[in-house]
């Protein structure tokens, strides 16, 4: 079935693209088929025994594709493919039949759902690796959709940046987890831990700090968060699905994964709830310091995924129970704001506050959603959130002693600012606080919202509903989340979320979270703030900007486009390379001759160079050198090679007529050269001649074990069929090498190719055929 | 281009060709048994092709696809066995006996050379493309007198010349 749903999932992704290119925008509806099977697959599986599927991949590097469905897999592929349906029919109503590349949106988007399912259900480290990677990759093509505007290609790559290099911390995290516990599996880890701690202290903290390094990046948590709001860039569709409900909770998935195994190391508290409380206090004020609603959700988001590394990082069975419950209700939540957000930004063509005003009135279903989804944010019963939020609250109240206290304050607070950016979210879109730019006052009129399009209400008023109804039929929702928290700690076992809990202090504490948060929330809708500077997301931006205009000085100092340096250069390394050969040659070995003919041909050969070097004129150089290649074919007459005459006789009569052509682009005479760069130029191809020569006669001087002859005259009759043993061997015995040679050579001509079609269109206006690289001195 | 005036060198090389084929094709079947074989056959082709280039004869231009074939050919039979189970790059004979020629061995491996061929022909024609051999042949012959060392008098067309 995992296999199914995967295949189906793939096969979806080119199917979008085709039918959107042919048939519009409606393509994207497909999209909802494969995502509505996983999500309701997970749906009738939950509490069945897990779902496991392996195939190996290189078995001698024992790698393989393993893929492992418990509870945490199935309440992920609820929201990955739940959620995802519910975009691609949301997508369907965002974009207009005049909208561009819809079908590639479509077909990334797919294939991003498609990533996220294989990252939730990977078992193997490695494919949860890479399919991680792929996440990263598809956001980035998701971010920059709109890739002719340069903010969004900036935005686009600092999310690639920053998440990437996160990758590279988690491949090293799992190669210390690999390494010490002997096993790639993540479900045989926590076995082969428990049967004897094989962890040691430093490896696990090592491994700890480098997978919480991921998840932080990942979740965009502080300071790597910055890329998190520029990703607000990508249409809403993109924002609902990867930036609330999905890929940004990757990190915390990863770190609810290795909690079993790494939460006890020594790094892994103190580094996760730096990095958790932080970005919940920093991004909740954020969102209280922004004017784009998509924006101040964003922010929101940095400050909710912080609360959730927090609770993790502390390793109760309780904060942990909570942790699962609020991920859960969050992407729920948060994906429908976001689509709301998205429905104002196309019915009002603005996601501004201060030009955003009233409306509730003209727009009663989406203002319905967001109460809704923002109470369950705020944590207000009688919704989802508040069970969530309730449960976190009574897992800061079991710590003890200054741990409590600290992090008491750090949630307590958090919650806190997060009531207050809903309120202020809601009181300025849909209150009286917004519109703070317009002179017009009451609420915005129906003249003013264009119509509204049911694929965009349908899945937000779903997903507002869902938010309501987690809260009734919460028997269902334990049925979801407590499985999870148990796979991940047993002792969540005790807990499960409580539709009323009791005038405990825990309520108490809730209460006064939501009464704190209204006065600020009230304060900051009504106070004009200035539009916060995004100072690290710059500060990243100058940094790479920096990073590609060294590399660009760096290799035009390298590849300077001078022919003659290039040959120098390379000449150098090779004569440096050989001449230490020659003083390992055995000078008795060496002799004048075999035959009295090969001193004859010697001198030829010898002659013919120094003519090559003496003539002035090019087309007499290159005959010249041609010469050479014949007298050398004399040479394999004598010694009986007739394969190798062949071949060198064709090669010069080939390399001869070429010259012939080329030549007619260059002048006839060689340009003069300076004192100096002769000097050097005679002095390296010396150099060369004796390396070479040196080293040649240090191999032959050096035998080592008996010619394959005999077995090579062998193997041509019997296994190749033919007599003549070089090409036999060329064709059959030593094939895999010819089929590499030939195949350079076609890269070679292909180089050829597009180095002549580069150098004529440079040259339309300019000089030659890139003439005057052969020219002279160097520049 | 830059012989298209010597009469004799284009008769020359006119005639010479089909001699020449007749002798590319005979040394990829020699090579079997005897020196000769794809390589030195594709090699020979190339020479012919730079010949007619030097005369401004016709001759094929496009090396993109002599390559595609090229190595498509040298993928399948290398990666053919493996689909049938044998070993990457496993060699099939055939023995028949056909009319004219009486008994004729041949293997897969002739397949091979023959993608080998291609590539070797194809690099060859894309070397004489890079050096501009398009443009050399459609500068017109009185723009360019023996004497003449400028090499850019003429701007590069983009046209192609001759039928492939």
């Amino acid at each position: 079935m995992i296999w199914l749903l995967l295949a189906l999932h793939v096969i979806a992704i080119p199917a979008i693209a085709l039918i959107t290119n042919r048939f519009g925008r409606i393509g994207l509806l497909v999209g909802a088929i494969p995502t509505t099977f996983a999500a309701t697959w997970a749906g009738f599986r939950l509490g069945s025994p897990v779902d496991e599927v392996s195939v190996q991949w290189v078995s001698s590097l024992d790698l393989s594709f393993t893929f492992l469905v418990g509870p945490v897999g199935r309440l992920m592929t609820l929201l990955v493919g739940g959620i995802g349906a519910l975009v691609f029919i949301y997508a369907y109503g965002y974009f207009s039949d005049a909208s561009k590349n819809v079908g590639r949106f479509g077909a990334t988007l797919m294939a991003f759902a498609t990533s996220m399912l294989g990252l939730v259900w990977a078992d193997s480290v490695w494919t949860l690796f890479i399919f991680w990677e792929f996440t990263s990759i598809t956001s980035f093509l998701l971010v920059g959709f709109k890739n002719t505007d340069p903010g969004t290609r900036n935005a686009a790559r600092r999310a690639l940046v920053i998440t990437v290099s996160g990758g590279l911390a988690l491949l090293a995290g799992l190669v210390v987890l690999v390494d010490a516990t002997g096993s790639a599996r993540l479900s045989e880890m926590s076995t082969l831990i428990n049967d004897g701690a094989v962890l040691s202290p430093t490896s696990a903290s090592v491994a700890a700090a480098l997978i919480i390094l991921a998840a932080a990046t990942k979740s965009a948590q502080f300071p790597f968060h910055v890329w998190l709001p520029g990703a607000m860039a990508a249409p809403t569709p993109v924002s609902a699905y990867l930036h609330s409900a999905t890929m940004v909770k990757a990190g915390v998935l990863l770190m609810a994964l290795t909690s079993p195994l790494l939460g006890d190391a020594a790094w892994w508290k103190p580094l996760g709830l730096s990095f958790g409380a932080a970005s919940m206090i920093w991004g909740a004020i954020g969102a209280l310091r922004h004017h784009d609603a998509k924006l101040i959700l964003a922010w929101g988001t940095v400050s909710q995924l912080g609360l959730l590394i927090s609770l993790l990082s502390l390793g109760t069975a309780k904060a942990t129970f909570a942790a699962i419950s609020i991920l859960f209700a969050h992407a729920i939540f948060k994906a429908a704001l976001f689509m709301v957000v998205g429905e104002i930004d196309v019915r009002t063509g603005t996601r501004n506050i201060n030009e955003l005003r009233g409306l509730a009135r003209s727009m009663p279903l989406a203002f319905a959603v967001a109460v809704a989804s923002g109470a369950s944010m705020a944590g207000v019963p009688p919704l989802l959130g508040f069970t969530a939020k309730e449960a976190a609250v009574e897992a800061v109240l079991t710590l003890s002693g200054g741990e409590r206290l600290l992090v008491g304050v750090i949630i307590i607070g958090g919650s806190v600012l997060t009531v207050a950016y809903t309120l202020r979210f809601l009181l300025t879109v849909f209150g009286p606080f917004g519109g703070r730019n317009d002179a017009a006052n009451g609420p915005m009129t129906d003249t003013e919202v264009a119509a509204s399009r049911w694929a965009m209400t349908l899945p937000s008023a779903l997903l507002g509903v869902t938010s309501v109804a987690g809260f009734i039929f919460l028997g269902l929702a334990n049925q979801i989340v407590r499985p999870a928290a148990i796979q991940l700690d047993a002792k969540a076992e005790v807990y499960e979320l409580l539709r009323w809990p009791g005038l405990t202090l825990g309520l108490g504490v809730s209460a006064g979270i939501v009464a704190g948060g209204a006065v600020v929330g009230v304060w900051s809708a009504r106070r004009s703030s200035t539009i916060p500077r995004a100072l690290g997301a710059e500060a990243i931006d100058i940094g790479l900007d920096e990073i590609i205009s060294q590399a660009r000085q760096f290799t035009s100092r390298v590849q300077h486009g001078s022919l003659p340096v290039y040959l120098v250069t390379t000449a150098t390394v090779a004569a440096l390379a050989t001449t230490p050969f020659l003083w390992s040659i055995d000078v008795d070995t060496l002799r004048w001759w075999d035959r009295p003919m090969q001193g004859f041909l010697a001198v030829a050969v010898v002659g013919t160079a120094i003519t090559t070097l003496l003539v002035n004129s090019r087309l007499g150089a290159a005959l010249a050198l041609g010469s050479v290649g014949i007298a050398v074919t004399g040479l394999f007459v004598v010694h009986g090679a007739p394969d190798l005459v062949l071949t060198q006789l064709l090669v010069e009569t080939v390399v001869v007529v070429g010259f012939v052509i080329g030549l007619g682009h260059l002048k006839r005479e060689f340009p003069p050269v300076g004192q100096i760069w002769m000097t050097i130029r005679i002095v390296v191809s010396g150099l060369v001649g004796l390396g070479i020569a040196g080293a040649l006669a240090a191999t032959a001087a050096a035998p080592s074990g008996q010619p394959p002859t005999a077995e090579l005259t062998e193997g041509a009759v019997t296994e190749g069929g033919g007599n003549n043993i070089v090409n036999v061997v060329l064709t059959d015995l030593r094939a895999l090498d010819t089929v590499g040679e030939v195949v350079v050579l076609a890269v070679v001509a292909i180089g050829v190719l597009s180095l002549a079609k580069s150098s004529r269109s440079d040259s339309e206006d300019a000089e030659g055929v890139g003439g005057d690289l052969l020219e002279g001195d160097p520049a | 281009m830059i012989a298209t005036r010597s009469p004799i060198v284009r008769l020359g090389i006119r005639t010479a060709t089909p001699l020449a084929l007749m002798t590319a094709v005979f040394l990829f079947f020699a090579g079997h048994n005897r020196p000769g074989g794809g390589f030195a056959a594709g090699l020979l082709l190339g020479a012919v092709v730079s010949l007619r280039t030097v005369a401004g004869l016709q001759r094929p231009t496009n090396a993109a696809r002599l390559l595609a074939i090229g190595v498509g050919i040298v993928s399948v039979v290398s990666l053919a066995p493996m689909v049938v189970g044998n070993v990457l790059l496993d060699q099939v004979i055939v023995k028949t006996s056909l009319p004219l020629l009486g008994t004729v061995k041949s293997g897969s491996a002739a397949v091979f050379d023959l993608g080998v061929t291609l590539i070797v022909v194809g690099l060859v024609v894309a070397v004489l493309e890079g050096l501009g051999a398009t443009d050399l042949a459609q500068r017109p012959a009185e723009t360019r007198p023996a004497g003449d060392t400028d090499a850019n008098a003429t701007p590069p067309s983009p046209t192609k010349a001759g039928p492939a």
